[in-house]
């Protein structure tokens, strides 16, 4: 029963990091329908921030994770900028500059961070909760989730109650539509990529303490990422996080009673599963040409 | 007395070399052979300096600069009457067999290196059937990568996972209330099984019993779950066979509240273990990689010039690059020269021939050639290998165990568990 409970915890906690780390390529996706390759090495600046400012120079880590967020939102801006505008009515050409940014931002980590081993990050909140003498919960997992879960709520709040969370979501439902309307898609598009490359650094920088950090590791978030975006509904918000809470209790419970690697494994067939099966997703909807 | 005579050339050689070290660390000599009149004796690395197994490779490099750089200082290197410099040439392959295969083939023809270390595994695997057929001897971390065919093929330092052994032999006799154990490392057949067969063959022996052997992949990003699940058989030993993720499974160990005993094939940059744990939960753990500074190889029966004044020099220049390979491919180097200096040749065929023919010996003492048993060819130098425990936060040498004794006797149970897991075995 403990295991029990305590996968249940393990599982809460991961999907927080999924959820976080979807977001933005949903978002981009919505918004711009553009697949952004490079959306994992967002996260991995993000966690490289950290390890740079805070535990290489001793800022205060909570500095540093708003120092990431500011840092990984310019990255977005100058993405949508300069390769994702000018290539708007060519998703592939979009996604070829993506792949483009991806080996540029891992080889300037590479150059930053020099060659060798992973980088750590000591965490900032050290100790670990126990709870009925068997459920344990560091610190540093028990702050990232509360600020995870705030992040997320926040996103809705902007998306739901703000004339400019409409305006994103109308974007996102008919480009076109939105725009007869007088919403400026450019204007839009800059939101939704500085939205989601702020909860990607965001979710880098929670991660850093966590994680081992080198500049491949966007390899595996990315990966996570378009499961839960495909599982979710592709382009929709709310699927990509009920998405991420389930598709994180279901890797760690396969993970915790069978194995890793068959949890690895039943995730992408669940991924293909729902291609072949709803292409639409759990929240997704078709769309008439 | 011809081994007699080689004896004595040996040690002189490596006084030199630590000669060299203590005037290179005290003076911050870098040579030049912009000054020197001498020859350049080339030796390759085609190694990982990127990516994942970079920590198995890069600190390597830097080692034997500073063995290149100290013997540069001396005057270079005497071989067959003419004097060289030595210079390490690197390719970084990134541990991919393609760029492995494109790095031989550069150091070799390119560079003209006389020698070639790897680190082992798939990568050699690629490069073997080349080498061979060009007769370059070719250095190994990972003994299983030697087949009945690979006579340029030698590991003259890493006995992986062999070793493994005696750190279980000195965990069941200084702590035999610890009968259960669980084993967690990757699943790649060239590190994770070859050393998790390795060690379920050191329990059975010391009979210790395993209840739970789990192999994960390379996609983990949380080992909450991983290190859970085996806590929940209650084991009273923790065993990372040999894990590329040992700081993030320590971590979980320490958050998830383990007192039981951890053993680990390394426990790299363990001092970020710390960071991330406490000295106290560190403090017990059994591995197999001294740190150079341990006044235990001062002992009489270490050949290695200079033990501290070495780590005192890696340290200065890589701070935080220290790792189970630092020493290792300076070993091999170092071992490499000798057997050049003593055949009077740096060419392939000459060196291996007296290697193979003269008494070796082992870097902690000891030397057997051996591998025949396990993979059809003995290319395999193994000695004592030191037992290593974290103690007030340093790694400490605790003995040096006996792997020669332990395979003469228990070969049979190791060849079995290697044949459960399906690795090869002749």
């Amino acid at each position: 029963m403990d295991l029990f409970i305590q996968t249940i915890v393990n599982g809460i906690i991961q999907s927080g990091f999924y959820a976080l780390a979807s977001i933005g390529l949903v978002l981009v996706f919505g918004v711009m329908r553009v697949v952004n390759f490079a959306h994992g090495e967002l996260v991995m600046v993000g966690a490289y921030t950290v390890w740079l400012v805070h535990a290489q120079h001793g800022a205060p880590y909570l500095f540093t994770v708003v120092l990431a967020i500011i840092l990984v939102t310019g990255i977005g801006l100058v993405m949508e900028r300069f390769l994702f505008r000018p290539m708007m009515n060519d998703p592939l050409g979009g996604l070829i500059c993506s792949i483009g940014v991806l080996f540029i931002l891992q080889v300037i980590a590479t150059y930053v961070g020099g060659e060798g081993p992973s980088k750590q990050v000591p965490p900032p909140f050290e100790g670990t909760m126990v709870i009925m003498d068997s459920i344990r919960i560091p610190y540093q997992r028990l702050f990232s989730i509360c600020v995870s879960a705030a992040a997320l709520v926040t996103l809705w709040y902007f998306l739901t109650r703000s004339t400019l969370g409409w305006a994103v979501r109308a974007v996102s439902m008919d480009r076109e539509a939105a725009a007869l309307q007088g919403i400026s898609t450019v204007r839009i598009s800059m939101v939704a990529i500085g939205v989601g490359a702020a909860m990607a650094g965001l979710a880098g920088a929670l991660m850093a303490p966590l994680t081992n950090i080198n500049p491949h590791m966007g390899h595996n978030v990315i990966i996570t990422a378009f499961i839960v975006t495909i599982v979710g509904g592709i382009g929709s918000l709310p699927g990509a996080v009920i998405a991420a809470v389930l598709y994180a209790l279901f890797h760690t419970f396969v993970t915790t009673y069978f194995s890793g690697t068959i949890a690895t494994i039943s995730g992408l067939l669940i991924m293909v599963l729902v291609l072949i099966v709803r292409p639409t997703g759990i929240m997704g909807h078709r769309v008439s040409e | 007395m011809g081994f007699q005579l080689q004896q004595e050339s040996r040690r002189k050689f490596l006084k030199q070399v630590a000669a060299g070290a203590a005037t290179v660390s005290a003076a911050g000599i870098i040579p030049s052979r912009a000054f020197s009149a001498n020859k350049t004796l080339t030796v390759g690395m085609n190694i990982p300096m990127t990516g994942d197994l970079a920590p198995w490779g890069l600190p390597g490099f830097y080692g034997c600069e500073i063995i290149a750089n100290n013997i540069n200082a001396w005057g270079g290197v005497t071989i067959g009457g003419e004097t060289y410099d030595l210079s390490i040439a690197t390719y970084d392959h990134a541990y991919e067999t393609d760029k492995a295969v494109q790095g031989m083939k550069k150091l070799v023809l390119e560079d003209d290196a006389k020698m070639v270390m790897m680190l082992g595994g798939a990568t050699v695997a690629a490069v073997l059937p080349w080498a061979t057929r060009r007769k370059v001897l070719t250095t190994t971390l990972l003994p299983s990568d030697i087949t009945p065919d690979s006579e340029y093929l030698i590991a003259t330092c890493e006995s992986h996972p062999l070793y493994n052994v005696t750190g279980v032999e000195y965990l069941a006799r200084e702590f035999p209330d610890a009968k259960t154990a669980v084993i967690v490392t990757n699943n790649d057949v060239e590190y994770g099984l070859q050393s998790t067969a390795t060690y379920q063959a050191a329990f059975e022996v010391a009979g210790i019993e395993v209840v739970d052997t789990n192999l994960h992949g390379f996609d983990v990003t949380d080992f909450a779950p991983i290190v859970s699940s085996v806590l929940a058989k209650n084991p009273d030993i923790f065993c990372m066979a040999t894990s590329f993720y040992v700081t993030p499974i320590m971590e979980q160990l320490y958050h998830q509240g383990f007192t039981g005993k951890i053993i680990s094939c390394t426990l790299d940059y363990y001092h970020e273990i710390i960071q991330k744990t406490s000295v106290d939960f560190v403090n017990g753990t059994i591995f197999q990689f001294p740190d150079f500074d341990d006044p235990a190889l001062l002992e009489s029966g270490i050949s290695f010039p200079d033990p501290a004044g070495f780590d005192a020099a890696f340290r200065k220049d890589h701070p935080n690059d220290w790792s189970a390979v630092a020493w290792e491919y300076p070993v091999i180097l170092l071992n490499w020269l000798e057997n050049a200096k003593a055949a009077g040749s740096v060419e392939s065929e000459a060196v291996i021939a007296h290697m193979t023919n003269n008494k070796q010996e082992f870097v902690f003492g000891g030397g057997d050639w051996w591998g025949s048993q396990l993979w059809g060819l003995d290319n395999v130098l193994i000695g004592r290998w030191p037992v290593v425990v974290v103690t007030d936060g340093k790694a400490r040498i605790q003995e040096y165990g006996d792997l020669a004794g332990w395979l003469e006797k228990n070969k049979d149970v190791l060849t079995k568990h290697m044949k459960n897991l399906g690795l090869r075995t002749i």
